[in-house]
């Protein structure tokens, strides 16, 4: 039998973070050694009920288990919204391409982020934060709905902060009594001088709309269509380029993908849908 | 390789049939269908005059099947060798269309891979092209070019059979009792009738032209609103798809019995609403025109883009088999007159 690519790995859930109403982060441990490069994703296996594709969250510098974000969305997130610990997953991985952090070095990393979309990002922050002086520097833009829909609260605000070579600004939507920064989209918060345009990359990963108008600021300041950086989400469903729901022009989101810089998909039809 | 003339078919058929299952056509009045071959049964054996209805995917990528079972993995059956008869110039282009997607290295499908391994194709060629035949103008012929193990061209008194493969070579070899030398004057008559139904082919498509590569002709108009009248008249049964033989979409479902679960593959359609969407809401091809525009755009660029050759191999299936009114060829002759019209503009334009 050749290597059976719809066969998952058996997994379990040892814990489960509440990150916000309607985030939660879920630490699975594969029963077989299980290696993920930063971006790439994984098909999360509900057992008898149904799989979804996330991207982890935590580092893949830790190989006995993974982090995943996950924000209650459609069925197979309500399922895991209400399992507990012990529970058994499947998993299907790592499909795609991650990002590039390799041709990042030397380089200005610009990251914007929205909602759930911290979840990829923290993987590549944490990459990019251990090899830090590979980096001229880190500088993260991330936007909530409202304080309470901070993710990762202790480390985004408090130790993340602290890192030399990192700058993080946030934003909400919608302040509350508390929040005394910045109130506006992610993008009220990006500024053409907060990073070096000739020698930075930018990461942009959140929903579909953040993306598409992040997308239109940087091209405002100056970056070029391929230094932009797009994790895009997609119904990715068999993770080998073959069912076809992730189709994305010509390519297929899973195997090509899911990271794109805008100058490979800015053709295709409806990408921001 | 080898050609031969055989006088009876079902000495031929039978001979395979005893070592393996072997599928023929049945006749089922409007058109044919797959029926397994009982040599016992005294039935007449034809040859199809052209491809059975249902698409020869079936037999190497079927409707429903088991891609896994945890936690405990199953060991699959064992794909018994297996042979279909009948299968035309369009189906053993569509397999070589369907092996880039599931022979893909590293990305192996492997229930595909060993059925693939396991199939052997008796093609045979076409003599009455339907209506809705159109492959003479995507590079097709109404005779087997490539891809078969053995192939059968009716003649008079008999049947001209050709090797196209080792395993058809040594199926000669072995039922050599069988076959007699073939003459120049039938294999004379092969060529003669082969340009035959070519020629009717042709007539039948005289008026579906392309003035320039179809790929070209797709993304010249892929932001057209042809698309977009064209869906009007499209009722959503993704028929077109289903009998299409080079339409590979699938979905993944989970199921669970007492003690195990299971991950099944089921055939899906792109012209389905919430085919793309995601559990977010978003949803890039909610608009019917949009799914139309993918279909084709993945059919004659795309899938050229990425594998080298066109994922339509010219069959009319879909013509057949859907209940709107969205016929491809009409399509792509709205497309090829858009491009006319538009190539003449440019024209006019660099002047």
């Amino acid at each position: 039998m050749n290597q059976n690519l719809y066969q998952p790995i058996n997994g379990e859930i040892i814990d489960i973070i509440d990150e916000s109403p309607t985030i939660k982060s879920f630490v699975v441990v594969p029963e077989e050694e299980f290696r993920f490069a930063t971006g790439q994703f994984v098909e999360l296996t509900m057992p008898g009920e149904g799989e979804a594709p996330f991207t982890p969250s935590s580092s893949p510098a830790i190989t006995d288990k993974m982090e995943i974000s996950i924000m209650k969305a459609g069925r197979i997130t309500a399922l895991l919204h209400e399992c507990e610990k012990g529970q058994k997953v499947g998993i299907r991985g790592p499909y795609g391409n991650g990002y590039p952090v390799d041709d990042f070095a030397g380089k200005e990393v610009y990251i914007i982020g929205g909602g759930v979309g911290l979840a990829p990002i923290r993987s590549l922050f944490l990459s990019l934060v251990e090899r830090i002086k590979d980096f001229k520097s880190v500088v993260c833009r991330y936007g909530a709905k409202t304080p309470a829909d901070f993710i990762y609260k202790n480390t985004l605000f408090d130790s993340w902060q602290k890192i030399e070579g990192v700058n993080i600004k946030l934003t909400v939507d919608q302040a509350d009594g508390q929040w005394k920064d910045n109130v506006g989209v992610v993008t009220t918060i990006c500024a053409k001088d907060d990073v070096d345009v000739k020698n930075a990359v930018v990461v942009i990963c959140g929903p579909p709309i953040m993306m598409k108008f992040a997308t239109m600021k940087m091209l405002e300041f100056g970056f070029k269509d391929s230094q932009i950086y797009l994790s895009m989400e997609k119904n990715m469903s068999c993770g080998i380029g073959k069912c076809g729901h992730c189709m994305l022009g010509k390519y297929y989101v899973c195997k090509d993908g899911p990271v794109f810089t805008y100058d490979q998909i800015k053709k295709y039809p409806n990408i921001w849908d | 390789m080898r050609i031969v003339f055989l006088s009876d078919l079902k000495p031929l058929l039978s001979a395979i049939a005893a070592q393996m299952d072997l599928y023929i056509p049945k006749n089922a009045g409007t058109h044919y269908v797959y029926d397994r071959y009982d040599p016992s049964a005294d039935v007449p054996v034809e040859v199809n005059h052209i491809r059975v209805c249902t698409p020869s995917k079936e037999f190497l990528f079927p409707l429903r099947e088991l891609a896994a079972v945890f936690p405990e993995p199953l060991e699959p059956k064992e794909i018994e060798p297996f042979a279909v008869f009948g299968l035309k110039d369009c189906d053993l282009r569509s397999i070589e269309i369907l092996d880039k997607v599931f022979a893909e290295k590293e990305f192996e499908d492997p229930f595909y891979v060993k059925r693939r391994e396991k199939m052997f194709i008796i093609s045979s060629d076409c003599s009455d092209p339907a209506d809705s035949c159109f492959c003479n103008v995507l590079n097709g012929r109404p005779f087997a070019q490539s891809g078969f193990d053995l192939n059968v061209s009716k003649v008079k008194g008999g049947f001209v059979v050709e090797a196209g493969s080792l395993k058809g070579e040594e199926l000669l070899k072995t039922n050599s009792e069988l076959f007699s030398k073939a003459g120049d004057d039938v294999l004379a008559e092969r060529q003669a009738q082969r340009a035959e139904t070519q020629k009717q082919l042709e007539q039948n498509n005289a008026d579906l032209k392309f003035d320039a590569p179809v790929n070209e002709i797709v993304e010249n108009g892929q932001d057209s609103d042809i698309f977009d009248q064209e869906a009007t008249t499209c009722v959503e049964c993704q028929a077109c798809t289903r009998v299409c033989p080079t339409c590979h979409c699938f979905y993944l479902y989970d199921t669970k019995k007492d003690d195990y679960f299971s991950k099944m593959k089921m055939w899906d359609s792109c012209m389905r609403i919430a085919y793309a969407e995601v559990a977010g809401g978003a949803n890039p091809r909610k608009i019917l025109g949009d799914r139309l525009r993918h279909r084709f755009m993945h059919k004659f660029s795309y899938f050229l883009e990425r594998y080298g050759v066109d994922m339509c191999v010219g069959c009319g299936r879909c013509v057949d088999a859907e209940a709107g009114d969205v016929d491809i060829r009409a399509v792509l002759k709205k497309l090829n007159e858009e491009f006319e019209r538009e190539g003449k503009n440019k024209a006019k334009v660099g002047k």
